[in-house]
Parts: structure tokens; C-alpha cells; sequence
């Protein structure tokens, strides 16, 4: 009786087992964002390539909303050369500092895609000649205004930091004075994280204070124009900011702007479609510019941007290449671009139709992208996040007020010559 | 067979069936803590092939390098009298034109003044020794308000009323709820603006604007997250000294009433001594388990300020440096160690009653 017992145990174990060899469904999983509509529109796509690929199962990954917490996910994966994640989605300072987790893409067919894509973000993702991860889609930093509270206070789109501090005081006072006590005129990203990293570097080298460490390896952060900068935004804290934009990300900033309490923010293209929807306080009312210019003349935005990357633990290689490609192919670029403002890495898809209606400021703020400002992640791999957490982290003190800008800037400058041993040098002017 | 010979034959016995045991430990407990000490002494870095070389002792001394500089007064150049500042103190030289810069960079942690002369104290890495300090202070703080509110709520559930099941029940709430969830929630009341719950209960009351910064101004930062952590566990608390409480034979207290011994009285003479052990239980377990905190701090204040276990976190999974994170771990384990034994030799826990 109990022999038979367990020889029926043993047989069922063994059928469960081939039959899920026997399937032969190749599942594979993309780990991606879910900032906005990304999680949503990485699911639509991934259903796509199923209706095409009836053999082929796609698991979407869900990840942290900061870059910051995203990475240290993925790196947990890569310690453990773990194959449950095929394609990572990947900032663009990643690919130098993880290069060697993942596949050379060159070798899965990319090479007659790459020419149609930017050529910078191509650059960017290749590491030893191996291209490392797929371009997906551009960021960079706008300022999205609201164009009603211009007309009715009588200001201009601010061109520089000092018309804009003046624009941002006047609307908030007017705001307030007419009933809405929780009006700010400017959010933005202030929070110690990445993403204040990318904003601190589009009021410095606006300002002619460089890029922190410059692309021939130099450290140029101490430098007045960086430091005056640093407190113009130190002073915004509380004044034209709310105290609490020491704490704000994203989708915080965006929460408040939504809300309408909030005349300027500074955030990526992504937050253009989310405000125009129904019910939104907001809705038709606001447009994009680019950021104000400071001393250099010039506007910055930091370029930002994802990109995917195959892992090379992964199990089914070939199928996680070819969806990687297919995700950054012309098809669902557009898609994304038409649902999502995320901003297209082709070229060509700039002149479609469909995607300019849905998102106008992607011909008129060519340029912006174009001309990006990256930051030093090439200049310091693969120990740009150490950089880039020392400068956030000296920032927010300035911030917070715990420290003088003068001194912060100085102790960081020590610091980076420590773990970089690159020499001290003059910041680059845009 | 001599009965020695059979008491030797039981001994390897007994050994022999220790042997499983033994075996469960050492690949759960020993291996891994003796890869976490010998990861210290290396400069490994995290999710790479590069080879890791060992570098001795130097992530210990990074991490707990101090050293204490005196700072000059700054001279005013006319009056060859020291500065005077606009708040009216004397001025001092600034830390960083005092404290050394090689072999390796000192950073100022504090100041302090003593007869009139001011002193800094500098540290390699003052992150991690004001990570120290931040966990040390919320454990004090978390544990304290926990044993004092828990002792409170265990008391009023075991005496008798109608709907004590349900009391009971509910009072576990808040620590049934995942940490990660409740600090989120935390997060969304401690909004830096009056759509924030405290915000809006504060300026009801008159307190403050509405534009408290709970989480980023640093005096309101350790408070804001003792009380979260006083929320969530001194249910916990409550728990572990019901059960002491439930230990106590109702005729102590008879007899107390008898003999004409008021409830203040019957609380501090026979309450409380009886108490002990389940408190003393109580207090270790929490202790050690804020020292390790690490959810609360890395979901509010990520890194922004760090506790020991958020610390170490960061060490490994930002800055990638693997042999420095072992480190911070070994010397968490030191702590808590020391913590665990002081606890045990001061409230008797292990002594035979």
C-alpha cells in the first residue's frame, strides 16, 4: 500500500516537471519603471510582442520610483548572477559602471538599428565597443509654467534666474493674497537623491559653473559661480519654494503642481500628458520652456534618459535580446511617445505627425534635447555614484541649511580629488 | 562494563546526536558571520568580478578614526583683539582649515567649548559615527515611551471590563502592519505641507504655519521616526507584559487588600517586582531590535540621515564598497553584543531565582 503510495508521488512529481519542460513557453522578465504611465505603457508593449510571439511569456518586473533605490535592486540581482530578470532598464549613467553584466547587443542584431537612434545616447551605452544597452528614451529638464497665471499677473516666460525668482514671488503673493494659502511659485527636485544631482547641475552650469568634474577630468566644482548658484536655490527654500522641497521628487513636485498650487516646476517631459487629463486642476492651462539661463547666457538641462540592457545570466538570451530590441524599435517608441511624452531616441519619429500632436514641444524644444548637458557619469566611471551622492548629499546640506555653501563646495572638493585623484581645473562654459 | 564505560558511551552518544545540530549552525550562523569578518579586512567591491585585496585593518580605521583639534580664535587685525561675529560670540577658525587633510581627510563632527576655548571633533567618516549616535538616541527614546505606554496599555487590558477579547485584538494593529507600509503612511501624514495630516492638526492648534518639514529639518527628524516606531511596536511591548502580568496569582493582591495596602501600593510592591523578568525579557528584546533599525529609517529618511543598518545599506548598494559594509556590520554586532550582555548582568535575567 505504501509503496504504491509513493510510486504514485514520484509519477506525479515527474509529470508536473516535463510538463513544464515540454512546454516550451520561454518566459522572460523586464524589470522597468513605473514613474507616470511607464509601468502601464511597459505592459502594453510587452503585450504586443506576445501577440507577435505566441511562444514567448513577458513578465513585467515593478521597480522603485527613485534611480536611486531602482539600482540597488538590480544590483542585488547582478551579485547573485540571478537569471529571474532578463532586460533591465537602465539609467543612462549606468551602462559604464554595470557594463560587465550584461550582453553585448551588437551581437543579437542591433547594429542595423543603432544608426536611426541619437548618436550621443549610442556613445553613451557603449563600453569597450560592446553596446551594452539599447537607447529607450531621452529625458531632460523642463520647466513647465503656467500659462494662464502669466497672463493674468502680465509676465513673460522668465528667460533668466532673476526675471524668474521675480515672476515666481509675484504670482505666489498674488495667489496667495487671493485665497489659496498653499500656493508656491516653483517645485522642484530637492530631496538627497539623483535627482537633485540633475537639478543642481542645470542651475550651476547655467551659471557657468561647470559639470562638477569636466569631461577631460578635471574637478572644477569650487568655483564661485557654482557656489553662488547653489545659494540662489538655498534661498528659494521656503520662499518661493516650499520649506519641504528639501524632500520633494518627481512625483511629489508633480503632485503639487497638479494640484494647482504651484505657478513653475521643474521636472522631465513625462509629467506633459498626466496634466492635461480629466479632472486635473491644471488642465490645457501650462506649456513647457526651457529652463531659465544664468550667468553663461544659457539654459541647461541635464540629460536623463533610460536604456535596456540584457542581462547576461539570463536563460533565454536570444528571446530577451530580440524583445529588447523590439521595445526600442520604431513601433513602440512611438507608442510611448503618442501615450507618454517619453521622448523618442529615433530620430525620424521628431517629424511624425501623430507624435507632434500629442506632444508639441518635442519640435520646438529640439534643440533642448539635443543639447543636453550629461552628467560626469563617462568623466568618473565607475565611481560616478559616489560623486554624484557626495554632491547631492553637500547640496542638500546648503539646502537644509546645515552647512555654508562655501564650505560644503570645499569639503567636496577635497572629497572628489580623494576618490578620484583627478587634479583641480576651471569648469567648461556651455 | 564499569559504569564509567557507559557514561563515556553516552557522552559520544550525546555528542553524536549534537552532530546535526552543529552542522545547521555552522552553515546558517558561523560560515556566513566568519565571511561577513573576513570581508571586512578586504576592499571588495559589490557585483563585480574585480578581485577583492586584503587591506588589513584599514576599513575599521576609516570608520572609527577621531580626532580632537583645537580651533585659534580669529584676530582681528586692528584692534589685535579676537572677532567678535554678528550674533555677538567670538569668532573661531573655521574646522576645515584645522582638522587634517593627510594621510586622510578629517571632517568636523561637533564643537564644543571649554574654558572659553573652542574645540572641534573630527572623524574620517562622520556619517557613520553620527549614525551610530542617531541609532543609540532612537533606541533610548523608541524603547522608553514603548516599556512606559506598552506598561500603561497591558494594564488597563488585563484588568476586567466588557470586550477585553476585543480590546486585546485591536490593540495589535498598528504592529500586525508591514514596516515598509506604515512608514509610508507616516510619510504621506508627515507631508511637508497642510494636505499632511500633522501639518493640518498643528495649525489648527495654532502651532506653525502648516509647512513643518517633519522629515528633512534635523531637529524634527528623530522625533518624527521615535514616533512612528513608538506607534508600531508598543503594542509589542504590551503584548510581552500582559503575559508577565497574567503570571501574578490574584491571591498576592488579596491579601494585599486585606492587609490594607492601597492600588499605588500593591502596583510598586507587588506589580512591578513580579514584573521583572517579563520586563526585562521585553526590554532586551526591543533594544537589540531598534539597534538593528533599519526600515523606518531607509523608507523616511533614505539618505538624508542614516541609522547604523541604513548605513551599512548604502555602503554596500550605492557605494558598492562590500569590505567597508562588512565592516559596519562587524562593529553592529559588536554593539549589540555589548548592549546584549550589559542588559543581561544588569537586570539578572539568566541568574537562578
Amino acid at each position: 500500500m505504501r509503496k504504491s503510495l509513493v510510486l504514485a508521488l514520484l509519477l506525479s512529481m515527474i509529470l508536473v516537471v516535463s510538463g513544464s519542460v515540454f512546454a516550451e513557453k520561454a518566459e522572460i522578465t523586464i524589470a522597468g519603471g513605473s514613474v507616470g504611465q511607464e509601468l502601464e505603457l511597459t505592459k502594453e508593449a510587452a503585450q504586443m510582442y506576445m501577440e507577435e510571439h505566441p511562444d514567448v511569456k513577458v513578465n513585467v518586473l515593478d521597480t522603485p520610483d527613485l534611480a536611486t533605490d531602482r539600482l540597488g535592486l538590480y544590483l542585488q540581482f547582478l551579485e547573485a548572477e540571478s537569471p529571474k530578470v532578463d532586460v533591465y532598464q537602465v539609467d543612462v549613467i549606468w551602462p559604464g559602471d554595470l557594463a560587465e553584466h550584461f550582453l553585448d547587443l551588437y551581437n543579437y542584431g542591433a547594429k542595423d538599428m543603432v544608426d536611426d537612434h541619437f548618436q550621443a545616447i549610442v556613445e553613451n551605452n557603449t563600453v569597450d565597443g560592446r553596446l551594452v544597452a539599447m537607447p529607450w528614451f531621452t529625458d531632460a529638464g523642463l520647466l513647465y509654467y503656467r500659462q494662464d497665471l502669466l497672463d493674468k499677473y502680465g509676465y513673460d516666460v522668465p528667460q533668466t534666474w532673476q526675471e524668474f525668482e521675480r515672476t515666481a514671488k509675484a504670482i505666489q503673493e498674488g495667489e496667495r493674497a487671493a485665497g489659496n494659502q498653499d500656493f508656491y511659485g516653483y517645485v522642484w527636485q530637492g530631496d538627497a537623491y539623483e535627482g537633485l544631482t540633475c537639478n543642481a547641475l542645470e542651475f550651476i552650469y547655467s551659471n557657468g559653473g561647470g559639470t562638477i568634474v569636466s569631461p577631460d577630468k578635471k574637478i572644477t566644482i569650487n568655483n564661485e559661480k557654482a557656489i553662488e548658484a547653489i545659494d540662489m536655490a538655498s534661498d528659494w527654500v521656503g520662499y518661493i519654494s516650499p520649506p519641504g522641497v528639501t524632500g520633494l521628487a518627481e512625483e511629489s513636485a508633480r503632485k503639487i503642481w497638479e494640484a494647482g498650487n504651484a505657478a513653475f516646476m521643474r521636472n522631465w517631459p513625462y509629467a506633459y500628458p498626466l496634466g492635461n487629463v480629466e479632472g486635473s486642476a491644471i488642465k490645457g492651462k501650462y506649456d513647457v520652456a526651457p529652463l531659465p539661463a544664468g550667468d553663461s547666457g544659457k539654459s541647461a538641462a541635464t540629460l536623463g534618459g533610460w536604456n535596456l540592457a540584457v542581462s547576461k545570466y539570463s536563460e533565454h538570451p536570444e528571446v530577451a535580446a530580440d524583445f529588447a530590441l523590439f521595445m526600442a524599435g520604431p513601433k513602440v517608441q512611438k507608442l510611448r511617445a503618442v501615450k507618454g511624452s517619453f521622448n523618442p531616441t529615433i530620430k525620424s519619429l521628431y517629424q511624425d505627425e501623430e507624435v507632434l500632436e500629442a506632444s508639441p514641444f518635442f519640435g520646438s524644444l529640439y534643440e533642448v534635447f539635443t543639447n543636453a548637458v550629461a552628467r560626469p557619469s563617462t568623466a568618473t566611471a565607475p565611481r560616478y555614484n559616489e560623486v554624484s551622492r557626495l554632491f547631492f548629499q553637500a547640496v542638500h546640506s546648503v539646502l537644509t541649511d546645515e552647512m555654508e555653501a562655501r564650505t560644503a563646495i570645499e569639503y567636496l572638493e577635497l572629497d572628489l580629488v580623494d576618490l578620484l585623484g583627478y587634479e583641480i581645473g576651471e569648469p567648461r562654459q556651455p | 562494563m564499569s559504569s564509567g564505560n557507559l557514561a563515556r558511551e553516552e557522552q559520544k552518544l550525546a555528542y553524536k546526536l549534537l552532530i546535526p545540530a552543529f552542522l545547521i549552525l555552522i552553515t546558517i550562523a558561523v560560515y556566513p558571520l566568519g565571511q561577513v569578518f573576513y570581508t571586512s579586512f578586504t576592499d571588495k567591491t559589490f557585483a563585480t568580478g574585480r578581485e577583492a585585496s586584503f587591506i588589513g585593518l584599514e576599513n575599521y580605521k576609516t570608520l572609527l578614526s577621531v580626532t580632537i583639534k583645537e580651533l585659534p580664535p580669529v584676530v582681528d587685525e586692528n584692534t589685535g583683539e579676537q572677532k567678535i561675529g554678528e550674533d555677538g560670540q567670538p569668532v573661531f577658525e573655521r574646522p576645515i582649515r584645522v582638522l587634517p587633510r593627510r594621510p586622510e581627510l578629517y571632517r568636523p563632527v561637533f564643537e564644543f567649548s571649554f574654558f572659553s576655548n573652542r574645540f572641534v571633533v573630527g572623524a574620517i567618516n562622520p556619517d557613520f559615527l553620527t549614525a551610530v549616535w542617531n541609532t543609540i538616541i532612537f533606541t533610548v527614546f523608541s524603547v522608553f515611551f514603548e516599556t512606559l505606554i506598552g506598561l500603561g496599555i497591558a494594564l488597563v487590558v488585563n484588568s476586567e471590563f466588557k470586550g477585553r477579547g476585543a480590546m486585546r485584538a485591536v490593540m495589535l494593529v498598528p504592529w500586525a502592519v508591514i514596516t515598509v507600509v506604515s512608514a509610508r503612511m507616516w510619510e504621506w501624514m508627515f507631508e511637508p505641507t497642510r494636505t499632511g495630516f500633522f501639518n493640518m492638526i498643528f495649525e489648527r492648534m495654532g502651532v506653525g504655519d502648516g509647512n513643518f518639514s517633519f522629515l528633512t529639518t534635523t531637529e524634527l527628524q528623530l522625533p518624527s521616526l521615535i514616533a512612528v516606531d513608538v506607534w508600531k511596536t508598543t503594542p509589542f511591548m504590551a503584548l510581552l507584559i500582559l503575559a508577565g502580568l497574567q503570571l501574578i496569582p490574584n491571591e498576592l493582591y488579596e491579601a494585599a487588600r486585606v492587609d490594607g495596602a492601597n492600588k499605588v501600593k500593591q502596583f510598586f510592591s507587588i506589580t512591578l517586582p513580579l514584573l521583572k523578568p517579563s520586563l526585562a525579557v521585553a526590554l532586551v528584546f526591543r533594544t537589540l531590535d531598534a539597534l538593528r533599525v533599519f526600515d523606518i529609517f531607509q523608507v523616511l529618511l533614505s539618505q538624508k540621515r542614516y541609522s547604523m543598518a541604513s548605513y551599512n545599506y548604502f555602503q554596500l548598494i550605492q557605494a558598492r564598497k562590500m569590505g567597508l559594509a562588512s565592516a559596519v556590520g562587524v562593529i553592529i554586532f559588536i554593539v549589540i553584543f555589548i548592549f546584549a550582555v550589559t542588559y543581561i548582568k544588569m537586570l539578572g535575567v539568566d541568574t537562578d531565582e
